[in-house]
């Protein structure tokens, strides 16, 4: 009883001491929220950056009274890059660890053997990374979010590019599963409407995810009629397949390349000045694309806390759990249904301008970034982007007939 | 006596176990769930394993298949989910008696390098042809239609789908339980301890040996035929050659020696990977500290070792 009454005393010193210090609230249990990313393997620097984007947002949340008055916690699962991992993992995040809401996944093959299961689930789930269309296509549901560029807009934006390019005898290097394959099918598609005398050539490459070795598939472009590469090779492949090329002599050539990941700038700090100049590169965010105060705020903190510009991946974490935040406090609950019907439609301010998740498929309305390598940035051992283009999210959007989505 | 307290033992067990969607947290279910699927997975491999003596390095081909024939009849065919697990038991059946009247030919080592080979092919192909088995990313995407059998259950629903794993497991070891308990069994084990005393004895150790693995394969594919519908996806990893290690550390850390050992593998793998992972990354160093230990101070696994221990005392 004593022992109690003791207790209950050193809580409030505690609590009022917390709440004169920090004005935060600790009265209630904390918002939990999963996070789903690669953080083993070649690609785990973007499990990584989007932890970074992750925890910079619940921070700043936490610091100025979190969510609904009550703080953000993140709980964090490795998908390994497989699908079935992604899904035992989601299921333990949900159930065991009572996540109110799910963000996360890098691979569009996890994402489509993931995004199924939402429904079942009955958590909302924002997607930052995986691009496949079909999980705001044909896979889509009411749980299912994506704040990230998909593959259908970004190659929009690719054939908008290429379409002025002198090129006429198109492949690919691309990852063997459904990323590559996608990148290619959708790029090929819209190029040929624009410009209806391309060739796009039959030969396609696509190594595996993951594998070490690409020069076999350089040599075969080298030997080829080709004078342009889409190349969606990404993460720790990409900085291996730049070195291989540039043994190979590969970017001595005239080829345009157009790299549909190429900014992500974990792979450009790896690489430094191993990234070739004057080659297209694209990305779903580049920090320095946007002259707006949300962007400028978090372009300084995430410098200041990692002496790194942040990347899309971390932009994309970041932005989701702001969508959270804004979601969450529109329907005034946590309740997974009311939170998913909230984010329908919603607009937000993110570091990429105004976005809103389209009613219909739910996809965010971003735009691509391209733009041509350039001289290295000192600060960062980057490089730069030149002539940088930043696509109209909606403009560059299948229309939610072509989507397939029928909410 | 002792026969039937074990016979009690397990009555509890199996008990505990359809109760677990009950008394256990929800997130146990899925434990469980995974847990049934890859004893039974185990358990057929031990057939051909601690029974006959062949040690198979490819047993995930068959589990595998019978994962993707079960997503295909899902995805293509819509067919009843029971039918589902008789073409998974099917395919996996052909594919074994396949690969199996080519391994069963060599011993040890060269059977197990065989086993091996075919397993890395069937990869590959799973891998390779993208138009049928969507590549690397696997088959993902279908629904869970009806059961079958005239029974309405919504398979969609874990708890349900727990209980009917729970109860094709529980049928399917017991038919498993009587092969190896029938004469033929009892061949297999004596292939086992000393082939040429069996073909010595006019029996055809080839055609033995050729239908324990075709058993053991099906088996497999109806361990597989249920995987599929539960991890949502039949995809490459299930047929790959670290798969086919799973039911062999199972085997090892439950105990070969005993029918349910398997199982208990299976458990102890499960919750471990469960419980470690939330702490640490490398669950793999600790599962191989457990491993080497369990192979130098336990021979006969966790099973074989606690049952071993009480048939001795008070006799």
């Amino acid at each position: 009883m004593i022992k109690t009454r003791v207790k209950k005393i050193l809580v409030a010193i505690t609590a009022a001491a917390a709440m004169g210090a920090a004005s935060t609230s600790y009265a209630e249990e904390p918002i939990r929220i999963g996070g789903i990313y690669i953080l083993s393997g070649s690609a785990a620097t973007y499990g990584e950056f989007a932890q970074k984007g992750i925890n910079l947002a619940v921070d700043e949340i936490n610091a100025s009274g979190g969510i609904l008055g009550r703080q953000v916690e993140m709980v964090y699962e490795d998908s390994q890059g497989k699908a079935s991992v992604a899904i035992q993992a989601a299921r333990k995040l949900v159930y065991s660890e009572g996540v109110d809401a799910l963000v996360g996944l890098d691979s569009s093959g996890v994402a489509q053997g993931m995004v199924p299961t939402m429904p079942e689930l009955q958590k909302p789930l924002i997607i930052t990374h995986a691009a496949t269309p079909d999980v705001t296509g044909k896979l889509c549901n009411a749980f299912t979010y994506r704040i990230s560029v998909n593959v259908a807009q970004n190659m929009k934006a690719a054939a908008l590019v290429a379409e002025k390019l002198d090129a006429t005898n198109w492949t690919t290097i691309g990852p063997d599963y459904a990323f590559g394959h996608q990148s290619w099918e959708f790029f090929g598609n819209y190029l040929k409407e624009l410009k209806p005398d391309v060739n796009l050539m039959s030969e396609t490459n696509f190594p595996r995810f993951g594998a070490e070795d690409f020069t076999p598939f350089i040599d075969r472009v080298m030997d080829s009629d080709a004078d342009g590469v889409l190349i969606s090779v990404w993460g720790g492949d990409l900085v291996n397949f730049i070195r291989q090329a540039n043994n190979r002599g590969f970017f001595e050539k005239d080829y345009e390349l157009l790299f549909t990941v190429g900014a992500a700038t974990e792979v450009l700090s790896a690489l430094g000045d191993e990234m070739p100049e004057g080659v297209h590169l694209s990305t779903r965010y580049w920090y320095d694309a946007y002259d707006n105060d949300v962007n400028a705020h978090f372009v300084k903190a995430y410098v200041d806390a990692y002496d790194v510009p942040p990347s899309y991946n971390a932009e994309g974490a970041y932005a989701a759990i702001y969508a959270y935040k804004k979601a969450m406090e529109a329907a005034g609950t946590t309740d997974a249904s009311a939170v998913a019907k909230a984010l329908s439609g919603m607009s937000m301010e993110a570091p990429n301008g105004t976005i809103t998740f389209r009613k219909g498929d739910n996809q965010a309305m971003v735009s691509p970034n391209w733009g041509i390598s350039g001289p290295m940035n000192s600060k960062y051992g980057i490089r730069t982007l030149t002539d940088l283009q930043i696509f109209d999210g909606e403009d560059v959007a299948r229309s939610i007939e072509e989507t397939g989505c029928n909410l | 006596m002792k026969i039937k307290i074990l016979w009690a033992l397990l009555t509890l067990v199996i008990a505990g176990l359809i109760a677990v969607p009950w008394i256990a947290s929800y997130f146990y279910i899925f434990i469980f769930t995974e847990i049934l699927i890859l004893g039974l997975f185990a358990a057929s491999f031990n057939l051909i394993f601690g029974y006959t003596g062949m040690l198979s390095f490819g047993h995930a081909a068959f589990f595998g298949i019978g994962s993707y024939a079960m997503a295909l009849v899902l995805i293509y065919l819509e067919w009843p989910f029971v039918v589902g697990l008789l073409v998974s038991m099917g395919v996996s059946a052909l594919l074994a008696l396949i690969i199996g009247f080519f391994c069963v030919r060599l011993n040890e080592v060269y059977f197990a390098m065989l086993t091996l080979a075919f397993g890395m092919m069937v990869f590959a192909i799973a891998y390779q042809w993208r138009s049928v088995t969507n590549g690397s990313d696997g088959l993902a995407g279908f629904s869970l239609g009806s059961f079958g059998l005239g029974l309405d259950l919504t398979l969609a629903n874990p708890a349900v789908y727990y209980h009917v794993v729970l109860a094709i497991v529980v049928i399917a070891s017991a038919v498993l339980y009587l092969v190896c308990r029938s004469s033929f069994g009892m061949i297999l084990r004596a292939i086992r301890q000393n082939p040429e005393r069996v073909s010595f004895a006019g029996l055809n150790v080839r055609t033995y040996r050729l239908v324990a693995f075709v058993i053991a394969g099906s088996f497999a594919g109806l361990a597989g035929g249920l995987i599929a519908p539960f991890l949502r996806v039949a995809s490459p990893e299930l047929l790959h050659w670290s798969m086919s290690a799973e039911p062999i550390l199972m085997a090892i850390l439950g105990g070969t020696g005993y029918f349910l050992g398997p199982f208990v593998g299976s458990a102890v793998f499960v919750l471990l990977e469960t419980w470690i992972t939330s702490f640490t990354e490398s669950w793999m160093l600790v599962l191989g500290i457990i491993l080497a230990l369990m192979v130098i101070f336990f021979r006969k696994g966790l099973l074989g070792t606690v049952l071993d221990w009480w048939m001795e005392i008070k006799k």
